[in-house]
């Protein structure tokens, strides 16, 4: 294939479609709107989020969902969300993304470590024994008690058939 | 507009607060009866879930879990309050998307069918801060207050998810925020303008170096400005900035001392509450220099 002609994964677009938040990456003009109020941009030069959203418009996977992809330097501050002319949501199409890099198995590792704890007992924070004293000493009612059975039911993967 | 007398709202604690800071948790409980709220603390929260990482993991369950607490809500008959920057925004996030997306809702109740629970879209969910200044008006806090913070200078933090996307959160311009400043005035203190006041912590951010050079560029403005502390609302953003600081000397060799201090504690201070009953000893920098402005203020009627 000659190197100027230019490929699009549409297959992967689809995909990216069906993500929730995903659809809207299809009315991006790369104004560059959110580059200029993206504080990740501003201190990174490796995060661009006109550039995310130009390779989502072209399907380009490996860069997006593959190792290393700059989509985890995304500060979540939704300052692109505030700023777009075209209501991309490009932190949506990131999450979005980030979805699909977990699905692959491409996410970071530390995501899991910092995500885990709610499956695992409800809470995103582990609470610790200098918390408790804390909280007793500060004079601070007993926490109730967390629902997690009711929360591991909800998130459970349907059976495959 | 007629303000509410009396109002019993919901506390949704979220995780932060009480596992992590529950020296702000303490604030609220002292301060908002206060103001004529009645917490009425029920069972049957989990995390909201966060909206940075369990969000990236999946969205779909993210939201479920979300739907199950507003679900939790609706069956208890009264609207939430939070006082998380996280937990708001991700409440009211979720009550956006399952409004505008119908196939989404239907997915979200299709797994609370499975506890016997609907998410119906009917509860309201507010900030703290937007029901003291929408529901009772700031006349409300400026009766509650004992020793203005007269003479003390704030550098606000009004992080991000409070404000962004400002066609879900509802709650000031996202460029031109005053829901804070306003707040801050009415207990006496001047909240001074800096360069970085709506810069992002960084803490959601994913990378070892950024989050720091974020943080380090809010403290060298606050520095400029020569407050004497920085007021915030967002327990997330309390970790970049207080623990924050002994990193930025550790790492970068830079050292602050600037306190960090939650809105609500300075509510309580304004309050006629000493420092130990708002938590601030707590602390990794210490608020003595406001303490110190503040000693002996008395109001005057």
């Amino acid at each position: 294939m000659p190197k100027d002609k230019l490929t699009v994964n549409f297959r992967f677009r689809e995909r990216l479609n069906k993500m929730p938040g995903g659809k809207h990456h299809n009315y991006c003009y790369q104004c560059s709107a959110c580059v200029a109020v993206c504080p990740a941009a501003r201190f990174n030069e490796n995060f661009n989020p006109r550039q995310i959203l130009l390779k989502a418009l072209l399907g380009a996977e490996d860069a997006l969902i593959g190792e290393n992809s700059p989509i985890w330097l995304c500060t979540n501050c939704y300052s692109c969300y505030e700023r777009c002319p075209q209501d991309v949501r490009p932190i949506e199409v990131i999450i979005a993304l980030k979805n699909m890099a977990v699905e692959k198995g491409t996410a970071p590792t530390n995501l899991a470590k910092l995500s885990e704890n709610i499956a695992e007992t409800g809470m995103s924070v582990t609470f610790s024994s200098a918390v408790k004293r804390r909280r007793e000493e500060l004079g601070l009612p007993e926490l109730k008690p967390v629902p997690l059975e009711e929360l591991q039911e909800i998130i459970k993967d349907d059976k495959k058939e | 507009m007629t303000k509410k007398n009396n109002m019993k709202v919901i506390p949704f604690w979220g995780c932060m607060m009480p596992l992590k800071y529950p020296q702000m948790e303490l604030a609220i409980r002292k301060t908002l009866p206060n103001l004529g709220i009645e917490l009425v603390d029920i069972e049957g929260f989990t995390c909201c879930p966060d909206p940075i990482y369990f969000k990236a993991r999946d969205k779909v369950k993210w939201l479920t879990i979300a739907a199950r607490n507003l679900a939790v809500a609706e069956e208890a008959g009264h609207d939430i309050i939070t006082m998380c920057s996280g937990c708001i925004s991700t409440l009211k996030e979720a009550q956006h998307t399952l409004a505008e997306d119908p196939d989404l809702k239907a997915e979200v109740n299709r797994r609370l069918k499975r506890i016997n629970k609907e998410y119906r879209g009917e509860v309201s969910v507010k900030h703290a801060v937007v029901m003291i200044r929408d529901d009772l008006g700031l006349d409300r806090v400026r009766e509650s207050i004992k020793r203005p913070l007269e003479g003390v200078t704030v550098a606000i933090h009004y992080g991000c998810h409070i404000l962004k996307p400002s066609q879900i959160m509802h709650v000031d311009d996202a460029d031109y925020p005053a829901i804070l400043d306003d707040l801050v005035s009415a207990l006496g203190a001047t909240p001074l303008e800096h360069h970085e006041k709506l810069l992002c912590c960084g803490k959601g951010c994913m990378d070892d170096e950024l989050p720091l050079d974020m943080t380090g560029a809010i403290f060298e403005s606050i520095e400029k400005s020569g407050a004497d502390c920085m007021g915030l609302i967002c327990p997330t953003c309390f970790s970049s900035f207080d623990m924050g600081q002994i990193l930025l000397s550790r790492k970068k060799g830079k050292t602050y001392n600037i306190p960090v201090i939650y809105i609500f504690q300075l509510l309580g201070l304004a309050q006629g509450m000493g420092p130990e009953e708002v938590g601030l000893h707590t602390h990794r920098i210490k608020a003595d220099k406001v303490l110190e402005k503040i000693k002996g203020s008395v109001k005057v009627t």
